[in-house]
């Protein structure tokens, strides 16, 4: 037996590389995970490894610049005053959305979870927010709102809620953040009931029917069936929600741009503001990159949970 | 090179020849002469200074079968748009170019230059607005030799502010390209019903007409303090300077915002609110032409645009409308406009036919052609401009020279400091604007302390940022 399987070694080394490659199990796993490597490494790790790279230089559009350490960071926290406004408005922002966006994607995924006529077409429509382009979407409300020809105001007045002319969306810090929440949280709902939807659609009718033999009100059913068994796919859509509404760009930016005077602007547009119209990217690219630890910790801490057992 | 037909542009003919020696040796001539009377031009008073320019004659020849990408904004004109296409395309035709004009709208224009910029890629020749070649230097060719042409044939002198943003270091990198200019377009029958005959000529009868239009229930003198690329900053700036107060000192890094003038100036925008202008900080540029076709304002200050569509398009005010100055402050007139100049990109495989279309597309001829059809929305950054007949014309209109009249004191944002990559970033970043806006919170009674001191933390955290 020794002497045949010497043998067979021996045939192996004597064989062309591509060959003891495509034998060996091992060999054959790293050779498939090359086309994934690459395109992980071309269009994740090499526009991540280079943003981070051009966050510690003096780069500036047309020049790479030199490695200044973590300049541009300080520059930010000590110097750079709106650049605080836009790192509180990216908190606000997300964090009241999230909010929102996640009660009324519930709310909304327990109804179309429901039988109804027409539930198809109603199923359909509700994600028309998320399927149409965001620009396009956004500047319809950003007419909605806008304080000459406001829909909004006109809807508000007619109905008694305030008075002529109504407010001016865009035109103070409270009610243009509001807005912009407004508009995001119409936006991401469907995301939220869709998702919610798939996960409550794979929940076994038994558990509800043998809670209601044992006496279970609706909200104990909710409480104790439907919450637990939607708990991986809610902490899937909060994170990536969360991490999608904190590098948002669109709304903010076609709705308001940062106006009145840079009290809307959130991190996105402020990195934009400098990056590209201002032609600092070192900064820029700074400025985008300030919550990066944050999420890192927040995205590990999300796949703890979802890995670890009840 | 027998395959390459070589034109020479004959100005005399307005058009291009092919080349002969004899040609060449005239033109190389005509360029030195040109060249050496920059001096003398200027010491009669009849230039401005010249950089020592680059003893070059080479006129640049278009290449039959080359093709040229051009991006600009969208024009608020439409049928300018229409004349600028016509004549590109002509000059294809007659060379044997492929040219296509790419629009974008002028707010997005930045976007997509930063991004040919980076990439450095992109359109042969891109419309740069205000001071962008001091931002995208490296990037922008040297046309100081056709800038000098140009001056030879259209009067000599560039138009001030735009020589200031196309000349970098002392080598043009953008060719002089229009200015739109920016004055107030206002409701003559409102005026007359708060019993006012003309226009302000001073800030400070602007307020009392502002007070007179209110006390009559009238649609309000109303105009953006926010983030519009062109209205905020023709607007805010000038007012900002006819008090005497300034960004930046003339050495360009000085912040010398938080002043005595500036107060003034601020001072008065919040007496103005508080007696009735209306500022809209959310208003982008389309927003105050929208009011005004609509009814809602009786005054605003824009470019040609709103006149110009009342008089050709809707026909509702246009005769009860009529164009002024920008009103003067106690330290005289000052007025910003928006200003446009083409880049050809260093990327460009066809820079020599790039630039014979830019030198054809600023022939005399031509542009008066361009102007013509704009109806005054432009107005041409070289001397030999200052006459155009849409202004001072038999047929010109005599509601629009008001916008002529607000070229010659037009300056650029950041002056008296010369244009540079930081007058740029403060100009994005409407720091000027936004330190009124904020003093013209809760109608006129905003903080004016704070917003000067925050306006000034800015500027520093821009002008005195090591790089």
């Amino acid at each position: 037996m020794a002497t045949v399987a010497r043998r067979a070694e021996g045939a192996v080394e004597g064989r062309p590389l591509h060959v003891r490659l495509l034998s060996s199990e091992r060999g054959l796993g790293y050779l498939l995970l090359i086309p994934t490597l690459t395109l992980l490494v071309v269009f994740l790790a090499y526009p991540f490894v280079f943003g981070l790279w051009l966050s510690l230089s003096s780069a500036e559009l047309t020049d790479l610049g030199r490695f200044i350490g973590l300049a541009n960071y300080k520059f930010e926290f000590t110097v750079d005053k709106p650049f605080m406004q836009a790192l509180t408005n990216t908190f606000l922002y997300t964090g009241v959305t999230t909010v929102f966006k996640l009660t009324l994607g519930m709310a909304m995924a327990l109804l179309l979870n429901q039988v109804f006529p027409f539930q198809r077409f109603v199923r359909a429509a509700l994600l028309l927010p998320w399927i149409i382009p965001t620009v396009l979407s956004t500047l319809a409300w950003k007419w909605m709102f806008d304080p000459t020809f406001s829909v909004v105001n006109w809807a508000a007045v007619h109905l008694h809620l305030v008075s002529f002319p109504g407010p001016n969306w865009f035109g103070s810090t409270g009610t243009a953040l509001t807005a912009l929440m407004i508009v995001n949280t119409w936006r991401g709902t469907p995301f939220y009931a869709i998702a919610f939807l798939a996960g409550l659609q794979t929940i076994p009718v038994d558990l509800y029917e043998a809670a209601r033999v044992d006496g279970a009100r609706r909200w104990h059913q909710f409480t104790h069936i439907t919450l637990p068994m939607l708990r991986p796919v809610l902490l899937v859509v909060l994170l990536l929600s969360t991490i999608l509404t904190f590098g948002d760009f669109q709304v903010p930016f076609v709705l308001t741009n940062g106006a009145p005077f840079n009290s809307t602007h959130v991190l996105s547009t402020y990195s934009y503001l400098w990056g590209v119209t201002g032609g600092a990217i070192g900064l820029g690219a700074s400025v985008s990159l300030v919550l990066f630890p944050l999420l890192a910790i927040m995205v590990a801490g999300v796949l703890l949970l979802i890995r670890r057992p009840e | 090179m027998a395959d390459r037909p070589e034109y020479f542009f004959d100005f005399e003919r307005k058009d291009w020849v092919p080349w002969t020696r004899r040609k060449f040796l005239g033109a190389a001539g005509a360029v030195a002469a040109g060249l050496a009377a920059g001096p003398l031009l200027e010491a009669c008073g009849g230039g401005t200074a010249q950089p020592a320019a680059t003893p070059k004659a080479a006129i640049p020849t278009p290449r039959s079968g080359a093709s040229i990408n051009l991006l600009q904004w969208v024009h608020f004109v439409p049928a300018a748009d229409t004349e600028f296409v016509r004549q590109a395309s002509e000059f294809g035709s007659k060379f044997g170019v492929n040219v296509k004009v790419e629009r974008i709208t002028a707010d997005q224009l930045q976007t997509r230059t930063a991004a040919a910029v980076e990439a450095n890629s992109g359109p042969d020749i891109i419309q740069m607005q205000y001071g962008w070649p001091h931002l995208y230097t490296t990037a922008c060719e040297d046309v100081t030799n056709e800038v000098n042409l140009l001056k030879q044939r259209l009067g000599g002198a560039v138009a001030p502010v735009n020589d200031a943003f196309c000349k970098v270091d002392g080598i043009y990198r953008a060719v002089p390209y229009t200015i739109v200019p920016n004055a107030w377009t206002w409701r003559t029958d409102y005026f007359q019903k708060a019993g006012i005959t003309e226009f302000p000529k001073t800030w400070d009868e602007f307020t009392q007409a502002a007070s007179k239009i209110k006390t009559a229930n009238l649609p309000p003198i109303a105009q953006t303090v926010g983030h519009a690329y062109g209205d905020s900053l023709t607007m805010w700036n000038p007012v900002l300077w006819s008090f005497g107060g300034k960004e930046v000192n003339a050495d360009g890094k000085t912040v010398a915002i938080n002043s005595k003038e500036t107060r003034n100036a601020v001072q008065w925008a919040q007496n103005a609110v508080k007696a009735g202008f209306v500022v809209h900080p959310e208003w982008l540029d389309p927003d105050n032409n929208q009011a005004y076709h609509a009814d809602r304002i009786s005054a605003t200050l824009n470019g040609a645009s709103i006149y110009i569509r009342e008089k050709v398009e809707f026909k509702k005010f246009d005769k009860l409308s009529d164009n002024s100055v920008v009103p003067a402050g106690p330290k005289g007139l000052f007025t910003m406009n928006l200003i446009f100049n083409h880049a050809v990109m260093k990327w460009s495989q066809e820079k020599d036919t790039a630039k014979a279309l830019l030198l054809y597309l600023m022939d005399k001829d031509n542009y008066l052609k361009y102007t013509n059809i704009a109806g005054g929305y432009n107005a041409g950054p070289f001397a030999g401009f200052d006459n155009d007949p849409v202004f001072f014309g038999p047929t010109a209109d005599p509601k629009m020279k008001a916008f002529q009249q607000v070229v010659k004191p037009g300056k650029w944002p950041g002056w008296p400091a010369p244009p540079s990559k930081q007058t740029a970033q403060a100009q994005t970043q409407y720091i000027v604007a936004d330190m009124f806006a904020k003093s013209l919170q809760n109608n006129g009674t905003g903080d004016m302390e704070s917003s000067i001191k925050e306006a000034e933390s800015r500027l520093k955290a821009i002008f005195e940022r090591p790089t």
